[in-house]
Parts: structure tokens; C-alpha cells; sequence
């Protein structure tokens, strides 16, 4: 499944999740995340994240 | 063999961080503490160079000025960080309730997974030299683990030396990835053999060595892909080459 890794920290953006705390509601698209976001743990810009494809620890491969 | 790339020591990204201003709470130590970092690929402002290569994402060359400066607690996820200390001391601390002090020939892995703080800092007398290594895990959100080796540089000459991956003595790791070191003498020539569809990126932390057929000097380093049986000659008195094998 794929999600959006932070290059600075390792924080990953999971869009079914999204971010309640932080004001991005669940299923948010990352397309839709605002391009002035920063990574909460951070703060590298949107730009400096990578999409990956790497299973969960615990879920089935 | 292709080359990915061929990187020189002075065409990486080199920032000086201080530990005042802007950096004051990343950066830990006194007003005068300097942190140097060469950065193989791009890393927090440097943008302009290399992405990544295999899972490898981050490859830094650091100094930490001594009298307490470092990275002071800060948190990451999912990748998994190794040191590798080349001298002085580094002074790591983490929230799985590790406080381990490394020197030279000491290595860490620290696997950051479902969260995971870590400090860094150099309490001793001279400057800490470090090269940290940031790659992706095999699976995010594995538990948090701390891990740590040794490399005896006297008892490895000659030879190259699995330091992390699926071999005897190394520290194992949740991704398809080996790091080796070789410390060789002027003409010795070694082989690095590896399956296909992996890639190796050769650092060389001292001396010369010649690897693929391309001359490289202290701090250059080499990608190569397409190839299972890579030579690496030493070239110098006493050559000392980080090698990572790495997934494409």
C-alpha cells in the first residue's frame, strides 16, 4: 500500500488515516494535501517527501 | 558493469550547522559547537544532487566539534539509521533506553520503525568523525531496536568484512542491504561479489582505491549496478572503503 515517507524524519502520511490531529481529515489524497504543508515531526516541506510501497510490519504480505 | 554515478569528495553537499540561531534546538553543545556534514545524496536544505540509490537515502560524512556538540533528542520513523565512527567519540541515546558511547571501529543500527527519539552527541575531547547511513526498511512500523558491532580494523586487514546483513558476525538487518568494510594494503585486489539485482555504492573513507576500474580518492565514491563480481584495488598506503550492497 502505498504511502508518503518524510526524507528528514521517516514520518509516513497514510492517506486512509489522514491526520485528524492535525487538521487533515482521513482518506485526504495526498494530491490534496496543501503545499504549504510540513511534516509535523520535522517541518521538511511536502516536496521532501517520497512515495513508497513497503508493506506494514504485521500485515499480511 | 555500468556506472550509476561517480561522486568526488567536493561535489557532495556540505553544510556547517551551529548551534546557535536557527539550529539552537537541533543542533546540542556550546555557542562555538560545529557540526560539518558532506552529504552523498539530497539531505534537509541540499536538494540539488542525488536522491537516493537502492534504499539508501541518506549517506552523511560528519564531524561533531567537541565539548557536548551533536543532535540533541529528536524523532524519527521507519528508517533505519546506522553510525559508524571513524574517531573521537560519539555519545548516542535513545528512547529504547540505550546510552552507548562509540569510537572508532564502533558501529550502531538503530532501526527507528513505529517511533523511535535519538541524541547524538560528542562528550569528548576532539571531534567525533561519523558517517551515518539512513536506508529504507524492508516493512515501516516494525518495532523500534537498537543493535550495535564492532569493526577490528587490525584483525579485518586484507579482507573485506560484512559489518551489517545475512552473514556470520554482522548485524542483522530487515531490508535487502550489506555493508562491508575493507581495510587493504597498496595492491591488494579484492573481490565484492553480489546476487543479481543488487547495487553497490563504494565510499572510500581513507586513502585511494581503485573499484570498478574508476580511481578514487579519500571521501569520492562510486554507484555500480549490472555487475556480480565488483574488484576493488587498494590503491593507498593503508585504503579504507565502505562498501553498500544495496537492493535496485
Amino acid at each position: 500500500m502505498k504511502k508518503y515517507l518524510c526524507l528528514g524524519c521517516g514520518f509516513s502520511y497514510d492517506e486512509a488515516m489522514g491526520l485528524p490531529e492535525h487538521g487533515i481529515a482521513p482518506g485526504t489524497r495526498w494530491a490534496d494535501v496543501p503545499d504549504d504543508w510540513v511534516c509535523p515531526d520535522c517541518g521538511t516541506p511536502k516536496s521532501g517527501f517520497e512515495m513508497v510501497e513497503i508493506p506494514t510490519y504485521g500485515a499480511p504480505r | 558493469m555500468s556506472v550509476r554515478f561517480v561522486l568526488r569528495a567536493g561535489e557532495r553537499g556540505h553544510a556547517r550547522l551551529v548551534s546557535t540561531g536557527p539550529n539552537a534546538t537541533y543542533v546540542a553543545g556550546h555557542p562555538d559547537g560545529v557540526i560539518t556534514r558532506a552529504s552523498s545524496f539530497n539531505f534537509h536544505e541540499y536538494q540539488s544532487g542525488i536522491a537516493g540509490f537502492g534504499c539508501i537515502r541518506v549517506f552523511g560524512d560528519e564531524v561533531f566539534s567537541p565539548g557536548g556538540t551533536g543532535y540533541n533528542m529528536h524523532p524519527h520513523h521507519n528508517f533505519i539509521i546506522m553510525a559508524f565512527v571513524l574517531g573521537g567519540a560519539l555519545t548516542h541515546v535513545n528512547t529504547i533506553g540505550e546510552v552507548d558511547t562509540l569510537r572508532a571501529g564502533d558501529y550502531y543500527l538503530f532501526s527507528t520503525g513505529s517511533g523511535g527519539k535519538h541524541a547524538e552527541l560528542n562528550i569528548g575531547r576532539e571531534d567525533a568523525r561519523i558517517i551515518y547511513l539512513w536506508v529504507l526498511p524492508g516493512r515501516l512500523m516494525a518495532p523500534p531496536s537498537y543493535l550495535r558491532g564492532r569493526f577490528d580494523a587490525a584483525a579485518g586487514a586484507g579482507r573485506i568484512t560484512c559489518l551489517v546483513g545475512d552473514e556470520p558476525g554482522a548485524l542483522p538487518i530487515d531490508q535487502a542491504l550489506k555493508v562491508s568494510r575493507l581495510v587493504g594494503a597498496a595492491g591488494g585486489r579484492h573481490r565484492h561479489r553480489m546476487p543479481v539485482g543488487r547495487g553497490l555504492y563504494a565510499f572510500v573513507l581513507e586513502g585511494e582505491a581503485e573499484i570498478g576500474g574508476t580511481m578514487l580518492a579519500r571521501r569520492d565514491s562510486i554507484a555500480l549496478e549490472n555487475e556480480q563480481t565488483i574488484d576493488v584495488v587498494a590503491r593507498g598506503a593503508d585504503s579504507d572503503v565502505l562498501l553498500v550492497e544495496t537492493r535496485l
